[in-house]
């Protein structure tokens, strides 16, 4: 029946040699666990894709009881935690795993550094590599204004502030952050479009190009 | 995609090739060495990983629920603000003299944009053959020295957050506050898994303040009130899990610690 | 190796991949999608509160029409009131009151509006029709009749609760 199902899909969009290509190709040794421990190292790509994914699942789930409205998004957060089943896993998980994937991240940054991986000729995946971790740490940021309760508003009145003292365009800067004279409803507003639209948009497309360099250039070899 | 050839036959008139590739996976058998497939073998190795991430993960979101301070209220002039501990760094670098006032030029600039503009162009940068560590002192070198900054910086953050939160009586703990050698915390608060975290497991306090003693600072409504309400630091009612009454008798509890030194 | 075993190896590593993966997955969605379906899994509040509408003294055997303000809560807003009005007439002693949403589609039905000025409730919108009781006219769009509220009558108070479905026409 399944067999069926995928023949009928196969010969109408020849899927056997993409998934062939996804599935068939070798791991070298050295990044084989079972034959060197020390290979684990070469899990934390890996990992910090699975973290990823969980932020992806619990975001879209938080969204659907969060407003982003200086008026009601607390409440909406307190609601979510406390009133809805399982809202304190979910929640715990975005905000754990928000530590969490920057710790993977930072990781598989090092493993990747000290083992000179990025040397020719994959200088490319590693700048790519980068724009994913900014993207990341621009996840942050946006992401610890949304509950707005003090932690979030003072933390990001610091962080602005601190962008602020950029000579020359700071105030400018400031202004385009805020959305307007002060971290309030602008703010967040804006805060929750780049949280949820344009920095995951972005991150998509930068670990759609990881992958498929990785892919393309193999893994490093044996130093 | 290149002009029809005339050898290949298509499904319908459509570009998909009528001949269907066989879904079989490669033998690698008669390859020799330690390699293995990506499929299933190797990516069952990383699930496994993942599957124990995943439950250590869990195992936190449930220990530890994320914490929700009170609503944001511009106008707490007392309350002293911390970044996520990833930014702490660049919070406390922003803080010395010589990265701020006159020389924030150097702080907010410079100094990020020779560290962060190292790191992306870092290939560029390190461009020897060799790979191995001992090859390239230079950029190892730096590396390691940034990661010692890094981690200097961030906890000189957090101990000068910590003091800062002691000097504004905020609830970081007095190291004098130590209960009795013979004290120990009665059955109502030992109960409670989420107490102890932040006040310690026999009330020496910890994040929180020290309870030990707490009958000398409030009584029963204001500690019930601190319960239910949460206070600077302490969460919002959802650490008390138990029935009403149990609540009401850990705050008789705590309201009748009267600290017999 | 030969290669039947070759390939029974592989195919229980894809079984043991399955599996782990299974896990993953459900480790991951289960607390999310219970987090999602919670609200369709949550009771409604029993009974509700009565509100009170109109004297019933006022009442006739004609209906008329009364608005009253009904409260609910509302998850994060917490109470919220909502302007409700109903149908309300007394048959034989008893207060009957038909909510005037109509079964079809939604629109507000009125009494005695329709062109001919029959006793019955009619839908401008696709020109629906029911029995004064609430009755579904057959040969017009509604299949239900009127859904009506929970009716108490107090100290000559008429009081009105939640909507349910239409008793008082009995299968319709």
């Amino acid at each position: 029946m399944i067999r069926k199902m995928y023949d009928w899909v196969d010969e109408r969009l020849n899927v056997t040699p993409m998934w062939r290509d996804i599935a068939d190709h070798e791991v070298p040794e050295h990044v084989n666990p079972a034959h060197h421990f020390s290979a684990f190292v070469y899990c934390f790509g890996g990992l910090t894709f699975f973290i990823t994914v969980i932020q992806i699942l619990s975001g879209m789930f938080l969204t659907m009881y969060y407003v982003p409205d200086i008026v009601n998004a607390y409440k909406s957060v307190e609601y979510l935690q406390n009133e809805v089943a399982f809202g304190v896993i979910v929640r715990g998980m975005h905000h754990w795993g928000a530590s969490l994937v920057i710790v993977m991240m930072f990781l598989h940054t090092l493993r990747v550094f000290f083992q000179g991986a990025y040397k020719h000729p994959r200088e490319l995946n590693w700048v790519v590599g980068m724009l994913i971790f900014f993207m990341m740490l621009g996840l942050g940021f946006t992401g610890y204004l949304l509950p707005w309760d003090n932690k979030a508003y003072f933390a990001t009145k610091v962080g602005i502030g601190m962008a602020g003292q950029v000579p020359l365009i700071g105030g400018f800067i400031t202004k385009l952050l805020q959305g307007g004279d002060i971290v309030g409803a602008e703010t967040l507003a804006r805060f929750f479009a780049v949280h949820v639209f344009f920095l995951p948009g972005a991150l998509f497309g930068l670990l759609g190009a990881h992958f498929i360099m990785i892919r393309r250039q193999g893994i490093s070899g044996p130093l | 995609m290149a002009k029809h050839d005339k050898d290949i036959e298509y499904v319908g008139d459509s570009q998909v090739p009528a001949k269907r590739v066989p879904n079989v996976a490669p033998s690698y058998d008669e390859y020799p060495g330690k390699t293995e497939l990506f499929w299933p073998n190797f990516l069952l190795k990383e699930w496994m990983v993942a599957a124990v991430v995943l439950f250590a993960f869990l195992m936190l979101t449930v220990m530890h629920p994320a914490p929700l301070e009170q609503v944001a209220d511009p106008t707490n002039a007392g309350y002293i603000p911390l970044p996520d501990w990833y930014f702490l760094f660049l919070y406390q670098l922003l803080k010395y003299k010589w990265a701020s006032g006159t020389w924030v030029m150097f702080g907010i600039i410079i100094i990020p944009a020779i560290s962060f503009g190292a790191l992306f162009f870092a290939p560029w940068l390190d461009r020897g053959p060799g790979r191995r560590p001992s090859q390239r002192p230079v950029a190892v070198g730096t590396m390691l020295l940034a990661l010692v900054a890094i981690v200097y910086l961030s906890w000189a953050a957090m101990a000068e957050h910590e003091a800062t939160l002691a000097a504004s009586g905020g609830g970081a703990p007095v190291a004098s506050n130590k209960p009795p050698a013979d004290f120990k915390a009665g059955e109502a608060y030992t109960k409670q898994v989420g107490c102890a975290g932040c006040h310690g497991a026999n009330m020496e306090g910890g994040l929180g303040p020290a309870l030990w003693d707490e009958g000398t600072r409030m009584d029963k409504q204001q500690i019930l009130d601190m319960i239910n309400n949460g206070g600077v630091t302490m969460p919002k009612g959802g650490m008390f899990q138990g029935t009403e009454e149990e609540k009401q008798a850990l705050a008789e509890y705590l309201a009748s610690l009267k600290g017999n030194k | 190796m030969s290669k039947d075993q070759g390939v029974s190896r592989r195919q229980f590593l894809n079984y043991c991949l399955t599996g782990v993966g299974g896990f993953l997955a459900a480790g991951m969605l289960a607390p999310m999608i219970k987090f999602a379906v919670d609200p369709a899994l949550k009771k409604g509040k029993a009974g509700g509160n009565m509100v009170p509408v109109v004297d019933e003294a006022v009442l006739t055997g004609e209906p008329s029409n009364h608005g009253f303000k009904y409260k609910i809560t509302d998850a994060w807003l917490g109470e919220q009131e909502t302007e409700l009005t109903a149908w309300i007439y007394k048959e034989g002693g008893q207060v009957i009151a038909l909510s005037p949403i109509c079964k079809h589609l939604g629109c507000t039905v009125g009494w005695k509006n329709d062109p001919q000025k029959q006793n019955r409730f009619f839908c401008p919108c696709h020109n629906g029709l029911y029995e004064k009781n609430g009755k579904n006219v057959p040969g017009t769009p509604p299949m239900n009749p009127l859904d009506t509220y929970q009716v108490e009558v107090k100290n000559g108070k008429v009081y009105l609760g939640l909507v349910e479905p239409n008793k008082i026409v009995g299968g319709a």
